[in-house]
């Protein structure tokens, strides 16, 4: 954990504006590489007991225990089976490690943030997660706030 | 902790550290010499230079509070230790005004710590009481005992004394304007007390007068030291110093001076530091017990410990990816087997060592408790006394942290309620004395702590009628045993003292305690005879780090249960052993006593083929509270995990409540959870 947090800022910086693209369910969603530390194809996950359905349960990353949650279930779509395609993608939300179960990933490419627009406000909290949207030729992107996504689970995430 | 220039941090860490050691020496001496109504002059010398050593770092670390509270313990002691026999004139104002002090100093020393904004208390009232004192010692003095007052006078003129046999005296000049030459002096002098025997300086103690700075810059600071070291060793060591622009070795002449004569014999008899204090020098070696071998020890950040911790379980998870790697199986290597053998002696032995440096003995704790029953004694005008055994016995650190606060309310409740007053002891044919015992056992894997008083003892139908008045009962009064009913105390909401008084009864009651033990993994248990006492039974794991754990496998995740809990393991032969209660719960007699039956897959709700009781296999647990009876699907033998906490991502209380405290990477890189017993036994 310290070596991530101990990247220095130059690498940081050269992380902005860079993006993650990954599919669920056919549609390409982004998150800023600053808080994604590396993706894992899908290994055995111990199930939890007693936990949210969309909790896949635990999973070791090099000695450190790490819960694994499925991106699908927890956007409510329908599950589907893991195939070789299923990767983890393990992202670092304010110092808490958390896999993410998604169909596969896309690609990794530079978003000119100033092209990026928000999304219509609606009353439904599946696009209150969704934090803007942007086309790029012919695909288009959603980008998840992922603090929002995770405000349920979190504790130290709400009351922000 | 208190914000400081940076540099300063792991000063004010040693700092803060070693003043806590030396303070619970303070303790323990005060203590023992209470007790024994005596205080020999070791004792008064350890003490003087405990506080010494506390003034000159304080003064070191600008904390003046401390610096000129200790300093004023320290002019108390200076006149003790030329006149012991005056003692007797105020042994116990001395005690308490000590433990008052002491008391006084702990606490600045956490202000210190916790503190964004430390300001120092002056104490005032104990600086005027000890003045009053270190006055009425000095008053009392008669005409023949006036060599210590010599002494003051001739060192603080800065005179050359009669120099002694045997001794070296070097003149070191500062260089100039160098500024606070006093603390170079102090460092100087800190840096030359390893090498010499005996070490005296003139001025004596410069640290902790600034206004000796124009006297070094004129006269030069004076040393006179017997080395361990040769003597040049020593004054290439003076000439290294900072800041020092020259020093001179003074021709020795060779007579002994009659005003030294107490330090040169006891040059002669014992080459201790005892001397160096006795002569207002420095000194940072802590006093050992007399009779004790010197240890060389060192004082490490416990977050390094827990790292290393950490990285001797990856180790040992390692170890077993490698010997269990499926790519080895149905191969025969003979070679490599023999290496595996001797690797895994040496991580095992790794795995032992890096255990005993996180364990603690308890005796640091059991002093504490020392502490406590003298001041009752002396508020509540009871007398009792508390015998502690196995204070060697040792803990995990964190353990060790855990149980201070719990035994001390348990000592205060004894003391408190258990413990009748002197009359009544005699009218009751009791020894005028009361009695606690704090006794302590390694019993393989777990401490066993024992707590027995011999005072009133618990009053089982009392008992039993208060918590039916505050609806603590879950079944009907006739059905609760003994032990049932003394367990009813560990209860929240259950107080038996209405009244609130200093020590116990502020609304925090045993459920407190009891829930803190549960913390670390321990069970507490309660046995009672009116009349004669009631004991206190605490068990706690010697470790959170290590766990020796049977694993289980259930559907597909696997359970790893502390083997402590364990009391039994079988199958179901014939379905007729289980019987059925009225709400479907299933139970089992073993031997005459009837458990439940927790089936894991239902609790848990986990999907699994094997459903009928006769395929799978029974564990029996059992804690103080009671027993239960598992079902899981298979076993899967014993190992022992490594604990980590479940990731921060998951409410780890709730899960807690649920069964499960913990989990650990096994050996093939899967991950096991840990059961808490004492909340699955909560279930049932």
């Amino acid at each position: 954990m310290d070596s991530y947090n101990g990247l220095n800022s130059e690498i940081m910086e050269s992380l902005q504006g860079r993006y993650l693209l990954f599919n669920v369910e056919d549609r390409l969603y982004g998150v800023s590489l600053e808080l994604v530390l590396e993706i894992i194809q899908v290994q055995t996950i111990s199930k939890l007991p007693n936990v949210a359905d969309y909790v896949k349960g635990l999973t070791n990353l090099r000695g450190k225990v790490i819960p694994v949650v499925d991106v699908r279930l927890k956007m409510n779509l329908p599950e589907k089976a893991y195939d070789d395609k299923t990767c983890i993608v393990v992202l670092d939300i304010r110092g808490t490690h958390i896999g993410l179960v998604v169909d596969s990933v896309a690609d990794v490419t530079t978003i000119d943030t100033s092209k990026l627009s928000s999304l219509p406000l609606s009353g439904n909290t599946h696009q209150q997660i969704l934090s803007s949207i942007i086309e790029m030729g012919d695909r288009v992107v959603i980008n998840i706030d992922f603090e929002r996504f995770f405000q349920d689970d979190i504790s130290s995430l709400r009351g922000n | 902790m208190r914000t400081v220039e940076p540099g300063m941090e792991a000063m004010l860490e040693t700092f803060i550290h070693e003043t806590e050691t030396m303070l619970a020496q303070l303790d323990e001496i005060l203590l023992e010499s209470e007790r024994e109504k005596s205080l020999s002059n070791d004792h008064i010398n350890d003490i003087f230079r405990i506080t010494h050593t506390i003034k000159g770092s304080a003064a070191m670390m600008e904390f003046d509070g401390i610096s000129t509270l200790s300093h004023a313990v320290e002019d108390v002691f200076y006149v003790l230790r030329s006149a012991p026999e005056k003692l007797l004139l105020v042994f116990n104002t001395l005690f308490d005004l000590m433990l008052a002090t002491s008391d006084a100093l702990g606490v600045e020393l956490e202000k210190i710590q916790e503190e964004d904004e430390y300001v120092d208390s002056k104490n005032p009232e104990l600086i005027g009481r000890l003045g009053k004192l270190a006055d009425q010692l000095k008053n009392s003095k008669d005409a023949g005992k006036n060599v210590s007052d010599l002494e003051i006078v001739e060192k603080s003129a800065g005179t050359m004394p009669e120099m002694i046999e045997g001794l070296t005296y070097v003149r070191v000049f500062f260089d100039d304007n160098c500024q606070m030459e006093h603390m170079r002096a102090f460092m100087l002098m800190t840096q030359l007390q390893h090498h010499c025997d005996y070490l005296e300086s003139i001025p004596a103690n410069p640290e902790s007068d600034s206004e000796c700075c124009e006297q070094l810059i004129k006269d030069g600071f004076l040393i006179i030291f017997q080395p361990n070291i040769s003597v040049e060793d020593v004054l290439k060591r003076i000439e290294d110093a900072l800041n020092i622009k020259s020093y001179e070795l003074l021709e020795a002449e060779i007579y002994v001076a009659p005003t030294h004569e107490k330090a040169a014999i006891n040059l002669e008899t014992e080459k201790t530091t005892d001397v160096a204090a006795a002569t207002g020098s420095v000194t940072g070696k802590t006093p050992t017990k007399s009779g004790a071998v010197k240890q060389s020890l060192i004082s490490v950040n416990q977050r390094k410990l827990d790292q290393l911790m950490d990285l001797v379980g990856e180790l040992v998870t390692a170890e077993s990816m490698v010997v269990r790697n499926p790519d080895l199986k149905d191969l025969r290597l003979d070679n490599f087997t023999k290496s595996i053998r001797e690797l895994r002696k040496l991580t095992s032995e790794l795995q032992d060592i890096v255990m005993s440096i996180r364990m603690v003995p308890l005796s640091g704790t059991f002093l504490k408790m020392e502490r406590i029953v003298r001041d009752m004694n002396k508020k509540l005008g009871k007398q009792a006394r508390l015998v502690t055994e196995g204070g060697e016995t040792e803990v995990d650190k964190t353990i060790n942290d855990a149980i201070v606060d719990p035994f001390m309310h348990m000592i205060r409740n004894a003391m408190d309620h258990a413990i009748e007053s002197p009359e009544e002891r005699l009218a009751l044919g009791k020894p005028e004395m009361g009695t606690i015992v704090l006794s302590a056992h390694n019993i393989g894997g777990e401490i066993l702590i024992n707590l027995s008083d011999d005072g009133k003892g618990l009053n089982p139908d009392g008992i039993l009628a208060k918590a039916k008045q505050k609806g603590l009962l879950t079944k009907p009064e006739s059905e609760y045993s003994e032990r049932e009913i003394f367990s009813l105390i560990l209860l929240a909401g259950f107080s038996t003292n209405t009244e609130v008084t200093e020590y116990s009864g502020r609304g925090v009651g045993l459920d407190v305690v009891c829930k803190n033990i549960e913390m670390v993994g321990g069970t507490i248990s309660i046995a009672s005879e009116q009349g004669k006492g009631t004991t206190f039974t605490i068990k706690i794991p010697l470790t959170l780090a290590i766990v020796d754990g049977m694993n289980l496998s259930v559907g597909g995740t696997e359970f790893t249960l502390p083997i402590t809990a364990i009391t039994q393991l079988f199958k179901i032969s014939d379905a007729s052993q289980i019987i059925q209660g009225v709400d479907g719960a299933e139970m089992i007699m073993i031997r005459g006593e009837c458990f439940p039956i927790i089936r894991l897959h239902e609790f848990f709700q986990i999907e699994t083929e094997v459903r009928n009781i006769l395929d799978g296999i029974i564990i029996q647990i059992e804690n103080s509270d009671g027993g239960a009876c598992i079902f899981a699907d298979n076993l899967l033998g014993e190992y022992q995990v490594v604990v980590k906490p479940l990731p921060n991502f998951f409410n780890n209380q709730v899960l807690k409540e649920q069964g499960i405290s913990g989990c650990s990477i096994l050996g093939d890189g899967s991950i096991s959870l840990i059961l808490d017993t004492n909340s699955l036994l909560k279930h049932t």
